[in-house]
């Protein structure tokens, strides 16, 4: 049984084939290219004549760099017209086409040429801005291109206006790969530059190139303060000169300068300043207690400033203590200034209490009215002899012995 | 015998709908749950088969929920509104929970009077009322009235064997499993077994002469009797359970809830978090609470006896950690998967019937006779108006509690919100937003703009969410260390999941916003704060998804309402008839079980009384530990808590009038001395813990030292204050503290600063920004970076510079290799670096290498916050190369540099300095970044401290900084091949910007140290302002 149906299935088969030979057995008609033009200037109808002997309308299969497609024959006294579509024929570049349904397949070439015709400039510049001094640069990229979007011919002049300062200059760049461009240099100046180019007499529009200033070079630093008393209450200011660059550019607003000021105990104290115009200040309080200061500005890795040095006198030259309510209450002061005034406000004064020749704690309090209150919590400090000594504006005084009750 | 229309049953639904269906629109939206369900209803609406939705989590799928209702309320949304389509469905849950329980009391007490009663004390039960009002949780009601509707027809079923009644039964059951699914499977126990029992109960009465004569033998039979409708009821009801959500369980078994439990007050003990116990046990219970006597004597009886077991089952479940029972019975994993107050609702629900009962025969059965004979009319009357009082009280407390203690922040106006995201391509990034509450989910319905966070945390899948007990990144402030250390994961390292715009309703969180480089873009008009993080990739336009067959969508998106339609078109026939009553129908089964009402026993009212009393001494005791506990000036422990907790939150008057009145301070002058304080712990802590240790002097003095637990976004403080206490007149008084005095040296003065505007897109357009409105990325420099090992932890620590012309905001990426260049790791800086930096200015940085904390030991999760907890990743081979990738970009913000070094002094290893404040604006928060130096000035680590007191200007504040005295630090690699600055070579970059670089410029100003394993420090300082101008 089985074997009946595949002698009957082979059978079907060998007839069926037998069907196709013949039809392929037919006899082509000849057909002969006509139009001998290979080169089309893009946006031209592209159209592709072929003569045939009988009324076949075999089938155009083209295709260029964005795709394929195939086409239909009109029939025209005798001729078979194919008219490429227009996304093909828009297009430059070359097109490959074969004409389909015939034993010997006829294949061509076409060539879309550009046209020197601009109708947009793409224009890219970048980066917007640059260092000057001539080490740092920007970029022009150029693209003209036709009114069907296709870049123009090759060896097409471009070019290139850049205005800076007083100059205004003009380069001629080439295209080449559909593209042209210019490397832009920075000039030693800061500034802005505006950068526009211009193609078969269509112009890009307008492109800005900041050119800032390139790192600072050594500057000088300078110091103004109300008086040089150490009372920990007055500010006093340091600035530098006009920082520049080495090309004598002013450095960018905003840049940061470091005063780093070493004291008397080696210490390092810090106070930063950012520019405006060049110049940066910066504040500083002074200290509560007499120093010597040695200053110095940073630029990290660039630039410093010459190191001055400046002192800070005693601010006050003697204080009183005293003890009340147990000797649990103890008032310091007058705090008297250098003119005999009393201390501004704020004035830290510790207290450091010993018992036992044992540290026990330390109180820290501002003045006020040029006085300091301490109280001795007697949850705190339980009753017994204390020995205390205080401190304000680098002066120290040392109370033995007291009895707390 | 014409039936006539139950009056209590309509008198129960209008007025169930007139007192929720006005209620609710004051109330659902504040509710916990009620928005996530409108979040879901808006995914449905916008795609119904598609479960898939990308808004939340990184992607989830809404397979995780039962749909019924979701759906119920997308569709209506198309008629009126997501917010129509909710108010909707809750009217229809409210009708459906009435007539359930009405149904439900019918069948058990065959009285159609006490079911009216039951249906009308149901109105007002306050775990309804609870259930609705502030939990929102629509599904749980509908699922659980939809199951009450169902026990009638299952009894029928059992109990007469019509096919008809397997079927109304059947399809009941398919709607509550659509609706909910813990429902049907604990409704199987709780409720579906006590019916069986009862109904097995009733054949077997049937066969004697009254219920004692019930014996288990006779009793058994029944059973197998009826063996058959049991298991087909069970096997076919069980197929439904599983099918009619079958995707859910698919889902389920493909991603199991392998997450870390997330903790909820219905697992505490009740009587330590006494507000656990109100909101998950007395409220839900309410006044059932006095009749819990009367219900289980009546539960207990033989022919509710299975009642009785799930009664007592569901009540001890319901009492959360309270007891270790609960643990025991329900095992670990359910234990901390189950919210058990769900337990409570149910009990209480099978108490209904029986409230109903009570009700009836107190207000005009047996009891109302046996108490009137008793004790006297009047005595009746008390006891009625005080039961009805109590209820009365209920109800308006639980309805009110939403009022007075807020669960959500004040409703936020969204639109402004929804329209920054829709503007400017701002919905390509993702967003998180901060102290929204379940808000965040009303906004994420209102907004294609997908979120990093979520409501809905069983469908969590990332990582860092799941393997954390945090409900919400959105509210992590109130997760304890967990929820902040997976804030900060978000926080430090947003580019891993395009997490670009932080909406922010809480101050609270600016602080750690800052210091992990996010900044301020602007306040919308509502009010929130959005800030942004820069070089951040947009979203891919594809995003990964989880697939699942289309036949699953497909059942997900018609089941559920076909098993509405077919349970509607199967019992509105018996709806029509019993409410019409167009014709007679035979008496249901359950309805042969009258109950005569005429002999209360006398013990259970005696056992009432009693148990009153003790209830009454209970909550008066309850009461007075209160007031003990908050007289703030009873003993000077509170006075000195009271005064914390006013400063906590903020009640200066409250504090002041803590002060002694003595010293004389006005409230004016009070006021005026408390706000001059800014600063991490003034303004951004949140206080913890307090202890008080009191050293008594005499009777009327004593000090305390008050140590103070303060969690602040950043870190945990820990603050010691030695405060006075004077008794004046019996109360206990604070002593005012000292101020500091300074005084600046001037009144008014000026500053210039240079400041910065990027206009984005110079054009008003849709289109992409032009590539000629696209800044130039600042060049940054790495001038030196290694790898190093300290204290068994890895770190990449080094040195950035900003060498461009124009501020900017820095990021750093640092990624660890092994010798076989396999990545290990890979983190960005988070505290540790100047995050904006100005032309020329360097920091230095460190970056740490975080795991996901406590991924490996679910169990070590430590009971203290502190935010400053750090899990190092676990490297399982050794570390050896790294790779920093830095970015810069413009920024314009937190600019602020004029904060000044002013003095520093040591004392061993501790250094005490002052910053002075040069400025016009107040430093909120300043931060040290101390880079310690070995003795031939090579870098070697990097530390941080933040102080905790801002800077007002013009003026000093101390701090005092604990040098590091443990060591050594070990460098594994110094190589500055794999630094890349924006994408190209570190090296390339600094040739051709500064090529002559003076290298080691200011290594001659280190400030020496004398320390074991380090020779130098250096110090720089970092700002943020809280407020800027």
């Amino acid at each position: 049984m089985k074997f009946n149906h595949i002698y009957k299935l082979i059978l079907c088969l060998a007839l069926l084939s037998s069907f196709t030979e013949m039809q392929n057995s037919e006899k082509d008609s000849v057909i002969t290219l006509l139009t001998n033009r290979t080169e089309f200037e893009v946006g031209n109808k592209v159209v592709l004549k072929f003569s045939s002997s009988n009324q076949n309308k075999p089938i155009l299969y083209c295709s260029n760099s964005y795709g394929s497609t195939l086409i239909k024959p009109r029939y025209e006294r005798g001729k078979l017209v194919y008219q490429l579509p227009e996304n093909i024929s828009t297009k430059i570049g070359v097109i490959n086409w074969e004409l389909l349904n015939t034993s010997k397949p006829l294949t061509g070439k076409l060539n879309i040429t550009p046209i020197a015709k601009v109708a947009t400039m793409e224009t890219y510049i970048g980066p917007p801005s640059i260092e000057s001094g001539g080490s740092d640069y920007s970029m022009l990229v150029v693209i003209p291109t036709d009114s069907l979007d296709n870049p123009v011919p090759t060896n097409t002049l471009v070019n290139v206006k850049n205005q800076f300062l007083d100059n205004e200059e003009t380069h001629e760049i080439f295209t080449k790969n559909f593209v042209a461009f210019r490397i832009i240099h920075s000039p030693k100046k800061t500034g802005r530059m505006l950068v526009s180019s211009e193609c078969l007499g269509t112009n890009s529009k307008e492109f800005t190139v900041n050119v800032s200033a390139a790192i600072p070079t050594n500057f000088y630093i300078s110091v103004t303060r109300p008086h040089n008393y150490a009372d920990g209450n007055q500010i006093t200011t340091f600035s530098t000169s006009v920082i520049k660059d080495k090309s004598g550019n002013i450095v960018s607003d905003g840049t940061f300068v470091t005063f780093i000021i070493k004291n008397l105990k080696g210490n390092i104290l810090k106070t930063v300043g950012l520019t405006i115009a060049g110049v940066a200040t910066s504040k500083m309080i002074h200290p509560e207690y007499p120093d010597s200061w040695n200053v110095k500005a940073y630029v990290e890795g660039a630039a410093e400033s010459n190191s001055i040095s400046l002192n800070y006198n005693q601010v006050i030259q003697d204080f009183k203590v005293e003890f009340f309510d147990d000797n649990r209450k103890i008032s310091v002061g007058p705090l008297q200034s250098f003119m005999q005034q009393l201390i501004p406000d704020g004035l830290h004064v510790k207290l450091n209490i010993y018992k036992d020749n044992a540290f026990v704690s330390t109180l820290t309090k501002t003045s006020f009215n040029g006085y300091v209150h301490f109280k001795l919590k007697p949850a705190i400090f339980e009753k017994g002899t204390y020995t205390f000594s205080i401190e304000t504006a680098g002066l120290t005084k040392n109370i033995k012995n007291k009895k707390l009750w | 015998m014409k039936e006539t229309s139950n009056k209590y049953l309509i008198s129960a639904l209008l007025l169930g709908l007139l007192f929720h269906g006005s209620a609710i629109f004051f109330t659902l939206e504040k509710t916990y749950d009620a928005l996530i369900h409108l979040f879901f209803a808006d995914h449905y609406a916008n795609s119904w088969f598609e479960p898939w939705n990308y808004e939340w989590y990184t992607g989830f799928t809404v397979q995780s929920y039962p749909p019924l209702v979701h759906q119920s309320i997308g569709l209506l949304s198309y008629i009126g509104g997501l917010k129509f389509g909710m108010f909707s469905v809750a009217l229809i849950a409210i009708v459906l929970f009435i007539t359930g329980v009405y149904r439900f009391s019918l069948m058990m007490t065959s009285n159609k009077t006490v079911a009216g009663y039951a249906a009308i004390l149901a109105v007002f039960s306050s775990s309804f009322v609870e259930t609705l009002h502030i939990f929102g949780q629509l599904p749980s009601i509908i699922g659980v009235s939809v199951l009450m509707h169902a026990l009638p027809e299952i009894y029928l079923w059992l109990k007469t064997g019509r096919k008809w009644y397997l079927a109304t039964s059947l399809s009941l059951i398919a709607v509550t499993v659509t609706s909910h699914h813990v429902t049907p499977i604990f409704g199987m126990i709780f409720f579906i077994f006590p019916v069986i029992g009862m109904v097995i109960m009733d054949v077997s009465r049937e066969q004697v002469n009254s219920m004692k004569e019930v014996t288990f033998k006779i009793f058994l039979g029944s059973f197998l009797k009826l063996f058959k409708r049991i298991v087909s009821f069970g096997l076919l009801s069980l197929v439904l359970i599983i099918g009619c959500i079958f995707p859910y369980w698919l889902n389920s078994k493909a991603n199991p809830i392998t997450q870390v439990p997330i903790p909820h007050g219905s697992r505490d003990n009740f009587l330590e978090i006494t507000s656990s116990g109100l909101v998950f046990f007395l409220i839900p219970w309410g006044a059932l609470l006095v009749l819990l006597p009367y219900i289980f004597y009546r539960y207990y009886s033989k022919r509710y006896l299975f009642f009785g077991l799930s009664i007592t089952i569901c009540t001890i479940l319901g009492t959360g950690g309270t007891t270790p029972v609960p643990l025991k019975m329900l095992g670990e994993t359910a234990f901390n998967i189950l919210t058990l107050d769900r337990f409570t609702l149910w009990a209480s629900i099978l108490s209904l019937p029986l409230l109903g009962e009570f009700t009836y025969r107190f207000v005009e059965g047996d009891l109302k006779e046996l108490i009137q004979s008793k004790f006297g009319a009047v005595y009746h009357r008390i006891i009625g108006g005080t039961l009805a009082g109590l209820f009365v009280f209920m109800v308006i407390f639980t309805m009110s509690l939403g009022y007075f203690r807020p669960s959500q922040p004040q409703k936020i106006k969204m639109l402004p919100i929804v329209n920054f995201l829709n503007q400017d391509d701002h919905d390509k990034w993702r967003f998180l937003t901060l102290g929204f509450g379940d808000q965040m989910a009303w906004l994420s319905a209102q907004t294609n703009a997908m979120t990093v966070d979520g409501n809905y945390h069983s469908a969590r899948r990332l990582p860092e969410l799941t393997t954390r007990p945090i409900e919400r990144l959105e509210n992590s402030k109130f997760q304890g260390v967990a929820g902040i250390g997976s804030l900060q994961q978000f926080l430090t390292t947003p580019e891993k999941y395009n997490l670009k715009y932080i909406f922010s309703n809480d101050k609270f969180y600016d602080p750690i916003l800052y210091f992990s480089g996010w900044q301020r873009l602007r306040q919308l008009e509502n009010g929130i704060m959005v800030w942004e993080r820069l070089n951040i990739p947009p979203l891919p336009s594809i995003l990964p998804k989880e697939d699942v067959a289309t036949w699953l969508k497909i059942h997900w998106g018609i089941m559920p309402f076909l098993t509405v339609i077919i349970a509607f078109i199967l019992n509105i026939q018996m709806l029509w008839v019993n409410m019409l009553k167009t014709r007679i129908k035979p008496l249901p089964d359950f309805l042969k079980f009258p109950i005569s009402y005429n002999n209360f026993n006398k013990n259970i009212l005696r056992i009432t009384h009693v148990w009153s009393i003790f209830l009454a001494l209970a909550v008066f005791y309850g009461i007075y530990l209160f007031y003990l506990k908050n007289d703030s000036q009873r003993s000077p422990e509170n006075a000195i808590f009271a005064y914390y907790n006013a400063l906590d939150f903020k009640e200066f008057e409250k504090a002041h009038r803590l002060i002694d009145p003595t010293s004389k301070i006005t409230i004016a002058q009070y006021m005026l001395e408390i706000s001059v304080t800014d600063g991490l712990l003034s303004s951004y802590a949140k206080m913890d813990s307090i202890g008080t240790h009191i050293t008594k002097y005499n009777d009327s003095t004593v000090s305390a030292k008050v140590t103070t637990q303060w969690i602040t976004p950043l870190e945990k403080i820990e603050k010691i204050d030695f405060k006075l206490l004077s008794k004046i007149k019996g109360k206990w008084y604070l002593q005012a503290d000292d101020l500091n005095n300074d005084l600046p040296p001037d009144q008014l003065y000026s500053n210039n600063v240079t400041k910065y505007f990027n206009q984005g897109r110079r054009r008003i357009t849709t289109e992409q920004t032009h590539h000629e409105d696209i800044l130039k990325q600042p060049v940054l420099e790495v001038i030196s970076a290694k790898l190093v090992k300290f204290d068994g932890s890895y770190a990449i620590i080094g040195e950035v510079q900003n060498i461009d012309n124009v501020p900017a905001d820095v990021i750093l990426k640092g990624t660890l290799y092994n010798d076989d260049n396999k990545q290990l790791a890979s983190y960005n800086a988070k505290y540790h670096v100047k995050h904006k930096l100005m032309p020329k200015e360097s920091s230095s940085f460190r970056i740490n290498f975080e795991g996901i904390a406590w991924s490996k030991t679910q169990d070590s999760i430590p009971d203290t916050f502190n935010p400053d907890e750090f899990t190092p990743v676990e490297f399982e081979e050794q570390p050896t190369k790294f790779n920093l990738q830095v970015a810069g970009n413009v920024s314009g913000s937190d600019l602020y540099k004029n904060v000044v070094l002013s003095d520093i002094n040591f004392n061993k290893d501790v250094l005490n300095g002052k910053l002075f404040n040069s400025g016009v604006q107040e430093i909120t928060i300043p931060q040290l970044l101390i880079t310690y130096y070995d003795e031939n000035k090579n870098m070697v680590w990097v530390d941080h401290l933040f102080v905790k007191e801002g800077v007002r200007q013009e003026r000093k504040q101390d701090f005092t900084y604990q040098i590091l005295n443990h060591g050594p630090i070990k460098i594994i690699n110094e190589s500055m091949k794999n630094i890349f600055v924006n994408g190209l070579p570190n090296e390339n970059i600094s040739n051709k910007i500064i090529p002559n670089r003076i290298k080691n410029h200011t290594n001659s100003e280190l400030q020496a140290i004398e320390n074991p394993y380090f020779s130098y420090i250096k110090i720089e300082i970092n700002t943020y302002i809280g407020s800027p101008f």
